[in-house]
């Protein structure tokens, strides 16, 4: 640390390209919108809002290290280090990212922090920096079979996604109703819990997880009411492999920023909060979880959590990495513990092989080692003579949505075991299958031979089935005179009229009475009219989807990202090029407010003189020469040399700055 | 995945495939904490229930053993719920254990303290605890010990019982196994009885649960007391005791309804425990007539509720319960677990079948059509009335005639719920009947005729479901039954089952089994529920229309 700087902007103007880039990785917010130049990041990178922010992501070590740099700075880095109770390395080291990240900076009188730290809360009630300690306590652990973890999370990972299809299949059928509050019923949610054998939160994360997906969504019902609805999206994501699916299901979960957990909870006004309200969100949950599993991630395969000590040392690791967060992270750790294990992220309190590739971003390699651990799609089933067939592995989904139709589920899981009933056979006959097809069909799939019982079911459901027949006709000719019908039969005008003969003394007609009555007439027939009821049953479709909502695509997500931060990198330079062309004396020209921000900041850095012009309350524009203190809410604080005072100057007067 | 014979479902059943390779060896892991439920011919079905889980740990298995069996044999991962809700259930087995204390007697301790404080605060166990004796520990009225048992397992915190038994007025009882022995699965049985201390063994019907009764009071060698279910079923526990044991007829006492002895060795039927006279049970001082060293329920899955209550104060006596299935109607498995003791002993019925134990059946349901007129009166029937008016179609009565004539010379039994029909059929059949009508004696009469040959065929009402010993029945036809009663399916099929001799051929006696039902009726629907839960014990099932016999 050779060169010292005049300002944070000479500094940041001198850094080079990769510096500027990860520097607003690490803070975007200061890259919307661009800045036009070095002076004007600098400038943001002051701002209140901004520096609590950097200030949120810092750890425990880091906050010791700023605040031995308040108020005054420090001569030299080993100095800065040497004021805290931590290891000289891991000091220097989070000295170096402060100065990364632009909080931190060398000013000719040494290192300094930027203007603006000083004023800020900067150590929450309750911590104390006295002894930070070189990096976060340990995390408790136990040893565990990595393979055992594996499975174990495997199997709810195939839970889960067999769970959404349920959910949503049965949601496409009856869809419940969106409360006016926007949300889900509680009577909705509770009936889920029941047909997923899940408990209630449990019901809660699945769909919330599946709204996250852009699988559900509200649409309007076929009443055009507004339910909750399967998107677009469903239809493609249903057709895909388990773990493909798994994979969309888990990357949203991780993304999320809404919070499952806290639904059938009370809010502030002793309300429950139901799934799927707008409220249920948090700025703080994808990072809690994020930090959360990376925590269990960083576990070596064959450790897991400690039983009982293990939650608390996470909540111990995390509170060192991020102490500004608020006291409500042990809520969000808890909850990412359960819903990464409903979800087959975790098992045993460890992190799947599977799922730590996905928490390293290889979506395409977590996916490939989660296939390979569910079971195999199977082609046929075992029949047994208790009318049950037992599917030994998920079926074939063409097969299963036949098998489905012929007998009821009676339990699921890896396997799916299906009960024959007469309701059942009845169903798949309503449907169009003849006594011949079924028996047909359960030989083809069974691996075993058909039992008796299962034959006989069919063919005595055959007997009884069509008896009584149904049909449909828009009108009725009764006489009961045979000969009369048989005349009108055969008249010539009834070949358009659609005439059937159901009985000797009973015609039906699929023509509208309206449209029937004069043709009669017409054809010299005097019938008369017995009754008018025309009412016609149209027959609903039984699924319905709703759009899905327009989203980020994710992938794209972090490739746009670093194409906006390198842009951004660019404009600044070619902003810091412009400026430094201008002839010196232009830095006297008038500014607008932006510009002069920026040229404060860095005059408060330098502690410097600048003279100013200034619009006062008449209209009159004067220079004044000042020493610029602080600028908050649209205020500059300044030492007025001429007044020998502190004066308080509105920046939007402020039509100039210049050096003094 | 690994090729495993088990697939563990997420609503806790357990699918074993019984043709795999290591499918036995699967059935014998599980078998300890997994209760069988179905079994049909390829894939049987267990449940993992609190019970089952708590059975398991009272044999001494822990969850860890329970959690690996299940990964090890599954063929799919394990859901990680199911993992996490075993390892609960089975933690909360043993947190609260009944002991005896030198000063105090009888007292509930802890090593859970806020355990034993939710339980004290509990209300369903409110005056059953006396003083609290220190952190840990809290008196427990003795009287109370099974109240509390089955108040705490309601609870969710069985008590494991440490507090041990009496021995009881000792008496010389032993087995005099000349010309026959124990079978392997009998001695298991008893064995596994005596170990556990107390407790119920599930052997199906034909299987000898006499004998490992025989074999437990040989253990115990004190006076006994055994409750059964009716006075015909008490004189066969008698001539059997006599037969297979060193007691001798005056040793031991029927306490029934005719007869008041109480002797070493009484047998009792729950009957004439349970008669109240002015709102009192006059005759339950019996339980204290004598210091009893073992008390034997049969057939505990009909055990009468108050008998429970009684069975309460008998906590400090050993019992055994035998049963050829745990189902209960009224859903009290949950009592029996406490009362008696946990499942000590079962074993598949196919198992012992294919030991050649219990002989094979082949069940047959026979459809008739009612008639037009019938249908019409049976359409237009109270809902109340249907089930009487399809059991009792008249045209079961050729259909039976005509199943008795294919197996002339067969022993065979017909079996029926409604005297009036009952007494149709025996005129047709020109067949003595049996029902709670006949005096014990004459019942008593024709069983042994129907042993002995001398008479072929026997119409029976649902007296003879229970108990009664006719190994020489080769044939059974049942035409009504009370409303397809799994239980009562299971009892009708085991008059069938005891191996009879072999034929002159040498080849086993295979029993034939039929239902005559009618057609598009309740009686169909009902049938439906027994065809299942015999097809779900891996008996060959077939329907047969009755034109087609």
């Amino acid at each position: 640390m050779e060169t010292w700087y005049r300002s944070l902007a000479d500094q940041l103007r001198a850094w080079s390209d990769e510096q500027l880039a990860r520097l607003l990785a690490a803070r975007p917010d200061l890259t919307t919108p661009a800045p036009l130049d070095s002076a004007q990041l600098a400038s943001r990178a002051a701002t209140r809002s901004s520096l609590l922010r950097a200030l949120d992501g810092l750890d425990l070590l880091s906050l010791a290290v700023l605040d031995a740099l308040v108020p005054d700075g420090a001569p030299s880095a080993e100095a800065a280090v040497s004021r805290v109770e931590a290891g000289a390395e891991a000091a220097g080291a989070a000295l170096r990212r402060l100065q990364e990240l632009a909080l931190v900076w060398e000013s000719t009188a040494g290192l300094r922090c930027v203007s603006g730290v000083a004023d800020l809360p900067r150590v929450p009630q309750g911590v104390s920096l006295a002894a930070p300690g070189d990096g976060p306590p340990d995390l408790v652990s136990s040893p565990r079979d990595a393979a055992l973890v594996d499975r174990a999370a495997a199997g709810a990972a195939f839970e889960a996604v067999r769970r959404v299809e349920l959910l949503l299949d049965g949601w496409g059928a009856v869809p419940p109703a969106v409360l006016r509050s926007g949300g889900l019923g509680v009577r909705d949610l509770k009936a889920v819990a029941v047909r997923l054998h899940v408990d209630e939160p449990g019901a809660a994360l699945l769909i919330e997880v599946a709204a996250a997906a852009g699988l559900l969504a509200a649409g309007p019902d076929e009443d055009g009411n507004l339910a909750w609805l399967p998107t677009a999206l469903y239809d493609g994501w249903i057709e895909r492999p388990v773990a493909e699916r798994w994979t969309v299901l888990a990357r949203a979960w991780l993304a999320t920023a809404r919070t499952p957990g806290l639904v059938g909870q009370r809010d502030p006004a002793g309300k429950g909060w139901n799934a799927l309200v707008t409220e249920l969100v948090s700025s703080t949950i994808a990072e809690a979880r994020r930090m959360t599993l990376a925590a269990m991630a960083s576990l070596p395969p064959g450790e897991v959590l400690a039983a009982g000590t293990g939650g608390p040392s996470v909540l111990a690791h995390l509170q060192w990495l991020r102490p500004r967060r608020p006291q409500t992270r042990s809520h969000e750790i808890a909850w990412t513990f359960t819903e990464s294990a409903v979800l087959g992220l975790t098992a045993l309190g460890g992190v799947a092989s599977y799922a730590r590739l996905l928490l390293s971003g290889d979506d395409v390699a977590a996916t490939d080692a989660l296939a390979g651990m569910l079971p195999e799609p199977v082609d046929h089933i075992l029949l047994q003579a208790d009318l049950t067939a037992v599917a030994p592995g998920p079926l074939e989904t063409s097969l299963a949505r036949r098998l489905g139709i012929a007998a009821d589920v009676e339990s699921r899981g890896g396997a799916t075991v299906y009960r024959f009933t007469p309701a059942s056979v009845r169903r798949a006959m309503d449907l169009g299958w003849s006594a011949v097809e079924l028996h047909s069909f359960v030989a083809a799939v069974s691996r075993t031979p058909v039992p008796q019982p299962l034959t006989y079911l069919i063919d005595d459901t055959a007997r009884t089935f069509g008896v009584v027949r149904v049909g449909l006709a828009e009108a009725y000719l009764r006489a009961d005179d045979e000969q009369s019908l048989i005349e009108v039969l055969h008249h010539p005008a009834a070949a358009s009229l659609g005439l059937r003969r159901l009985a000797p003394t009973v015609l039906i007609s699929t023509t509208p009475l309206a449209v029937l009555l004069p043709r009669l007439r017409e054809a010299g027939i005097a019938p008369v009219v017995e009754a008018a009821d025309g009412s016609v049953h149209v027959a609903r479709p039984d699924a319905q989807r709703a759009r899905a909502p327009r989203r980020a695509a994710e992938g794209a997500g972090v490739a746009r990202e670093a194409a906006r931060v390198s842009a951004v990198v660019a404009a600044v330079r070619a902003g810091d090029k412009a400026a430094a062309s201008r002839p010196p004396s232009a830095s006297a020209v008038a500014l607008d407010p932006g510009g002069a921000l920026a040229e404060l900041r860095e005059a408060i850095d330098a502690g410097a003189d600048v003279v100013i012009g200034y619009v006062d309350n008449h209209g009159v524009r004067a220079d004044r020469v000042i020493r610029p203190l602080s600028v908050e809410g649209g205020q500059l604080r300044a030492y007025d040399v001429r007044a020998d005072d502190e004066r308080l100057f509105a920046v939007h007067r402020i039509s100039s700055v210049r050096p003094a | 995945m690994n090729d495993g014979p088990l697939i563990v479902q997420s609503d806790k059943t357990l699918l074993l495939e019984i043709d795999h390779a290591r499918a036995s060896d699967c059935r014998k892991a599980i078998a300890p904490f997994a209760e069988l439920e179905r079994s049909p011919e390829h894939v049987h079905t267990y449940r993992l229930t609190p019970l089952g889980l708590w059975n398991a740990r009272a044999a001494g298995h822990d969850a860890e053993q329970v959690i690996d069996t299940l990964l090890t044999f599954s063929r799919y991962a394990v859901p990680h719920a199911l993992l996490v809700d075993i390892a609960e259930t089975m933690a909360r087995y043993g947190r609260l254990r009944l002991e005896k204390h030198p000063v105090h007697g009888l007292v509930l301790a802890s090593s859970d303290r806020a355990v034993l404080e939710e339980v004290i605060r509990a209300k369903k166990v409110a005056g059953m605890l006396g003083a609290r004796l220190d952190d840990d520990t809290v008196a427990v009225h003795p009287s109370e010990r099974g109240n509390l048992k089955q108040a705490l397992l309601k609870l969710g915190w069985p008590a494991e019982d440490f507090a041990g038994y009496v021995d009881g007025e000792a008496h010389p009882i032993a087995l005099e196994t000349d010309g026959w022995s124990l079978r392997p699965y009998q001695i298991e049985a008893a064995e596994s009885f005596w170990h556990g201390g107390s407790g119920v063994v599930v052997l199906p019907c034909g299987a000898g649960k006499t004998l490992v009764g025989a074999a437990a009071m040989a253990h115990a060698s004190a006076t006994t007391l055994i409750l059964v279910t009716n006075t015909v079923s008490a004189r066969q526990w008698k001539d059997e005791l006599v037969r297979r044991t060193s007691l001798t007829a005056d040793e031991i006492g029927e306490y029934s309804g005719t007869s008041k002895e109480v002797r070493p060795v009484t047998i009792a039927t729950y009957q004439v425990l349970t008669t109240r006279r002015k709102g009192a049970y006059p005759h339950l001082e019996l339980l204290d007539a004598r210091d009893w060293g073992l008390i034997v329920y049969d057939e505990v899955h009909l055990l009468p509720a108050p008998i429970f209550r009684m069975t309460a104060n008998l906590q400090a006596r050993r019992r055994i319960g035998l049963t050829a299935t745990l189902v209960r109607e009224d859903g009290r498995e949950g009592d029996v677990f406490s009362l008696i003791g946990p499942k000590r002993y079962d074993a598949p019925w196919k198992d012992i079948e294919s030991q050649g134990w219990i002989a094979p059946a082949d069940c047959v349901e026979v459809r008739v059509s009612l008639p037009s007129s019938d249908r019409l009166t049976y359409a237009t029937a109270e809902p109340e009335e249907r089930y009487r008016l399809a059991s009792c179609a008249r045209e079961k009565v050729s259909v039976v005639r005509r199943l008795v004539e294919k197996h002339a010379g067969a022993p065979t039994l017909v079996i029926g719920q409604y005297l009036e029909q009952l007494h149709e059929l025996a005129a047709d059949l020109d067949a003595p009947v049996i029902s709670g009508e006949t005096p014990v004696k004459e019942r008593q009469r024709l069983y042994d005729a129907f042993r002995s040959g001398e008479v072929g065929l026997l119409v029976v009402s649902k007296v003879a479901n229970f108990s009664i010993d006719l190994p020489s029945a080769e044939i059974a036809i049942q035409v009504s039954g009370s409303y397809g009663s799994r239980q009562e399916e299971a009892q009708r099929l085991g008059r069938l089952l005891r191996p009879g001799t072999p034929g002159p051929d040498g080849t086993p006696k295979t029993a034939h089994f039929y239902t005559v039902v009618s057609r598009d009726t309740v009686d169909a629907d009902f049938a439906a529920n027994r065809q299942r839960f015999l097809a779900e014990q891996g008996y060959a099932y077939r329907i047969v229309d009755a034109d087609d016999l």
